[in-house]
């Protein structure tokens, strides 16, 4: 039987993740971990990760590569895949907000005729905007988003906040909150249901080793 | 972005010989047990759902076949007026899917058992049941599971606690990803927030057999469910006894697709690895009486596309 593959996120979740996972059976190898390897065995040798970035996951799991994957909600939502999202694992917990310069309100950008908001949070921000019944132009960027309205390409943007510094630099406030962001245990639906036996038992250890209380 | 071939397949040689050999053997099979097959048109018209592929012929908006059973409701309604009570049917649908490299153009093979007297109905969900056990033997698929659910467990209670039924069709569709956490957000304030989230832990918590009838049994909507925990009772030990070999039987009462659709017992049929379910089905009493017909009606279809798809990973046909 082939390893089980798991696919864990690179970027903000990974620093949380990795080192919530050493001492047990998940644990990735630490000369793999180093190398350019890019299946990577845990202590279990029935076990392998492969490390992905975050938006390229969901695809991962639902196409059946990987049979499980931890992944942020902020990422899940954006991606149209059918995956099973077994448990809230509640690390890496952070505000997906709508910020704009400071001394800006919520009343003021909801007036403006043409209202440009920068996110990577397309779909997020468009359920939002038709929920208040608010129309603008969303601009989509991928990266340092806060330069959007400090360089004058949009006018507030929807990002992620966890501590807020990043925002003070920039001299943006936020002004409402749009939803919580946190890790996700997600499985291949097909796997999920056609391997109850393997893969159930892995999902509930690593959701009870990961989920924070 | 999706290219062409992968969501309107071309079979080559092994694959569309393949596809005709499976064809012809589950058509047999459904022709031994006295069905008889019915070839409603590719095109259908009055397309409402968005999912469909669309197009005008002059000015009119019709679609692609997009399901067999709509397809042959409209069929049975408008040419009969006692309806035939066994049909099989073989072809494709196309049909925009959740993930887009998902094919398009779906092939399948199925059946459906139409009854116009309600007490037929438990004998007709067996012998449909008893069919698709079969099925694994006759294609060569050994390891196979077959998932029974009932439609109502959910549909029930979200009606008992006077859900809303955009609601209650989100609630189902986060608990279809067994996503209970998002649940819980759906429902915060809700003054049956607790119940259904005790409820929704039983019917997610795995499938795990006859036990989780008894778990069903001790829940919050325990006296609503007796009728249906009792059916699936029925179904599950009439079921083991004919199980054949090396095909294992599993109650999934967390099974909630279709929420809107089915009305009893369902059936999904999963093959080790595949990523899509073999064979899908179940007890959808309320197509007919919308059409305007006082009949019962269940059925099943084989998708052939994820027969398809397991030969090329080498898990297949033996």
């Amino acid at each position: 039987m082939k390893p089980l593959l798991i696919a864990l996120p690179k970027g903000r979740l990974e620093e949380e993740l990795l080192p919530r996972l050493q001492g047990s059976a998940f644990e990735l190898d630490p000369k793999a971990l180093k190398s350019r390897k890019l299946r990577i065995p845990m202590a279990d040798p029935m076990l392998a990760a492969v490390l992905l970035k975050g938006a390229d996951l969901p695809r991962y799991v639902a196409g059946g590569v990987a049979a499980l994957g931890i992944v942020g909600s902020d990422i899940l939502d954006e991606s149209p895949v059918d995956l099973m999202e077994l448990s809230d694992l509640n690390f890496g917990v952070c505000r997906l907000s709508l910020c704009a310069p400071d001394h800006t309100t919520l009343e003021q950008l909801r007036r403006k005729p043409h209202l440009r908001i920068a996110t990577k949070f397309l779909g997020a921000t468009g359920r939002w905007l038709r929920q208040e019944g608010i129309t603008a132009e969303l601009v989509p960027l991928q990266s340092s988003v806060e330069l959007a309205p400090v360089l004058g390409l949009a006018d507030a943007i929807v990002d992620l906040v966890q501590s807020g510094k990043t925002l003070l630099a920039h001299h943006l406030v936020e002004l409402t909150t749009l939803g919580k962001a946190s890790a996700r245990l997600v499985a291949c639906r097909g796997m999920f249901l056609s391997e109850p036996d393997r893969i159930g038992p892995m999902a509930r250890a690593l959701t009870s080793l990961l989920r924070v209380p | 972005m999706p290219t062409h071939t992968p969501s309107f397949p071309d079979l080559l040689f092994e694959d569309a010989a393949r596809l005709r050999r499976w064809e012809a053997q589950l058509m047999g099979h459904l022709d031994c047990a006295g069905y008889r097959e019915l070839h409603p048109s590719l095109v259908m018209r009055n397309p409402v759902n968005p999912s469909t592929v669309r197009f005008f012929d002059g000015d009119q908006l019709v679609a692609l076949r997009w399901d067999f059973t709509e397809a042959l409701a409209r069929t049975l309604v408008r040419r009969f007026q006692d309806p035939p009570r066994r049909i099989s049917y073989a072809g494709p649908v196309f049909r925009r899917p959740a993930n887009s490299w998902d094919p398009v153009e779906r092939l399948e093979v199925g059946c459906e058992h139409i009854q116009t007297d309600p007490d037929q109905r438990t004998e007709a969900d067996r012998e449909l049941a008893r069919l698709l056990m079969a099925v694994p033997a006759l294609l060569g698929l050994e390891g196979c599971l077959l998932h029974i659910g009932h439609a109502a467990l959910l549909r029930r209670p979200l009606e008992a606690e006077h859900i809303p039924l955009e609601l209650g069709q989100e609630i189902a569709r986060v608990l279809d990803r067994r996503a209970i956490h998002r649940a819980a957000e759906l429902l915060d304030g809700h003054p049956a927030k607790d119940r259904l989230l005790a409820h929704a832990e039983i019917l997610l918590s795995g499938p795990n057999g006859p036990g989780s009838l008894d778990d069903l049994a001790r829940g919050p909507y325990g006296g609503l469910l007796v009728a249906e925990a009792e059916q699936l009772g029925r179904v599950l030990s009439v079921l083991t006894a004919q199980l054949p070999k090396g095909l294992t039987l599993r109650l999934d009462l967390g099974d909630l697709r279709g929420l809107g659709y089915y009305s009893g017992p369902t059936l999904r049929l999963w093959a080790p690895g595949a990523q899509r379910e073999l064979a899908a089905g179940g007890r959808y009493d309320g197509l007919y009486p919308e059409m305007g017909r006082p009949w019962y009606a269940a059925g099943f279809c084989v998708r052939l596309t994820t027969l398809l798809e397991l030969g090329d990973n080498d898990q297949g046909e033996k």
